[in-house]
């Protein structure tokens, strides 16, 4: 894995190899992306089912912003 | 020739008609002068011409002209010679002082007053530029002077009343890094607390893996003390706002299609700050003109206390396939 580092004090531009330490960080970081992937795709899903659920009672989101909720 | 008042059977010389002919067209032979004179009726329809070393004058007085009686008048002497009303009135949208070669014509539009058109010989401008990019401003009295061309990222500003070029003292963004992106992560290291704030542009950045996202962290800090909120709007549609806690900050919470744009914009805050989080915000905006326009809005702080000299952008997947970034400093 290449890395661009761009030393702003000096001006020097390297690509380089990532360390060991930035590879097992990558790891990590794509880990994360993954769950949080998951978080907002259950939390769009949640609110689909919602939706359907509001819609079923014959009633629609604008309806519940009219009562407040 | 002098205003005639002509009779029945008068004969007019070939002497006369050659003078008349000259008055007609604004000229004929000059009554010179060369002390200050006062206007008598004789002089309507000729030519008073003022030669004098010292300043003189030309008084124009009333009950001596009819309306649509004129005057010419001229200075050659080196004395300005000035038009002043007597006991009529003299107007004028020019001078009344005749510098040296000027001269102009009192029109009489009542015996009691006269109008000035100063016909003025400008000698016209000395140009005082000298060398390539000088320019020229008014100087003391207006007078034309030169102002040399600054140096290099000069701008132009006022210092006691007179245009100077001058180096910017202060304020405005200053570019501290540029190139081209490539590979899994742009690492600006080093990067100089001289500044307020900095400004991370990233421009037509495009990405070799789809479905990926793209992230930021500061000081290469990697545990979780990214707080932010999302806002994300997705072809059209409002994206759910997100509160996240990360590793870093997400430029954007919906993976990115192939052939996708970008552009990036990263502002943080009062970044050398040692005694307090650092702000930040991302604008992200990605297209690829079809199936995937987005832009994402994230506000938030990163919760470290030490200044930033270190800013880190990539993709969870792949590369940087394209595009630029710039980094500024802003004062």
């Amino acid at each position: 894995m290449i890395i661009l580092e761009h030393n702003v004090e000096t001006g020097e531009v390297i690509k380089r190899e990532a360390t060991a330490e930035e590879l097992a960080q990558k790891a990590i970081d794509k880990a994360e992306a993954l769950a949080l992937e998951s978080e907002i795709m259950a939390k769009a899903q949640a609110k689909e089912a919602a939706q359907a659920k509001l819609a079923a009672l014959g009633l629609t989101v604008e309806d519940l912003q009219a009562l407040g909720l | 020739m002098a205003k005639q008042t002509f009779t029945t059977g008068q004969v007019l010389t070939a002497a006369q008609m050659t003078s008349l002919q000259q008055t007609a067209m604004g000229g004929g032979s000059p009554s010179t002068k060369t002390a200050s004179y006062v206007l008598v009726a004789a002089d309507a329809g000729t030519v008073i011409q003022m030669n004098a070393a010292g300043s003189t004058t030309i008084t124009v007085n009333t009950a001596l002209f009819s309306a649509g009686d004129s005057v010419q008048i001229q200075n050659i002497g080196a004395g300005v010679c000035t038009i002043t009303a007597g006991t009529a009135t003299v107007n004028t949208a020019g001078s009344l002082a005749l510098s040296q070669w000027e001269g102009g014509f009192l029109y009489f539009t009542s015996a009691s007053s006269a109008i000035f058109f100063d016909v003025v010989q400008s000698s016209g401008m000395t140009n005082p530029m000298t060398t390539a990019g000088d320019t020229i401003y008014g100087g003391a009295s207006g007078t034309p002077t030169r102002l040399a061309i600054g140096s290099t990222g000069q701008v132009l500003t006022v210092s006691g009343g007179n245009p100077v070029w001058a180096t910017a003292s202060s304020g405005g963004m200053t570019s501290l890094a540029s190139g081209s992106l490539s590979g899994a992560s742009l690492d600006l290291t080093s990067i100089s607390g001289s500044y307020q704030q900095l400004k991370l542009f990233l421009r037509n950045s495009q990405f070799s893996s789809a479905g990926t996202e793209i992230r930021v962290r500061l000081n290469n800090l990697s545990t979780g003390i990214y707080n932010a909120i999302n806002n994300f709007n997705s072809n059209g549609t409002a994206g759910a706002a997100g509160n996240v806690v990360a590793t870093s900050f997400y430029a954007t919470y919906n993976t990115i299609a192939a052939s996708t744009t970008s552009v990036m914009m990263i502002d943080v805050f009062d970044y050398v700050n040692t005694t307090a989080h650092k702000q930040v915000q991302i604008q992200f905006n990605f297209t690829n003109n079809s199936s995937q326009i987005e832009n994402t809005s994230i506000r938030g702080a990163c919760r470290t206390t030490n200044a930033i000299d270190r800013i880190t952008v990539f993709p969870d997947a792949g590369t940087f396939n394209a595009g630029t970034y710039e980094l500024f400093g802003v004062k």
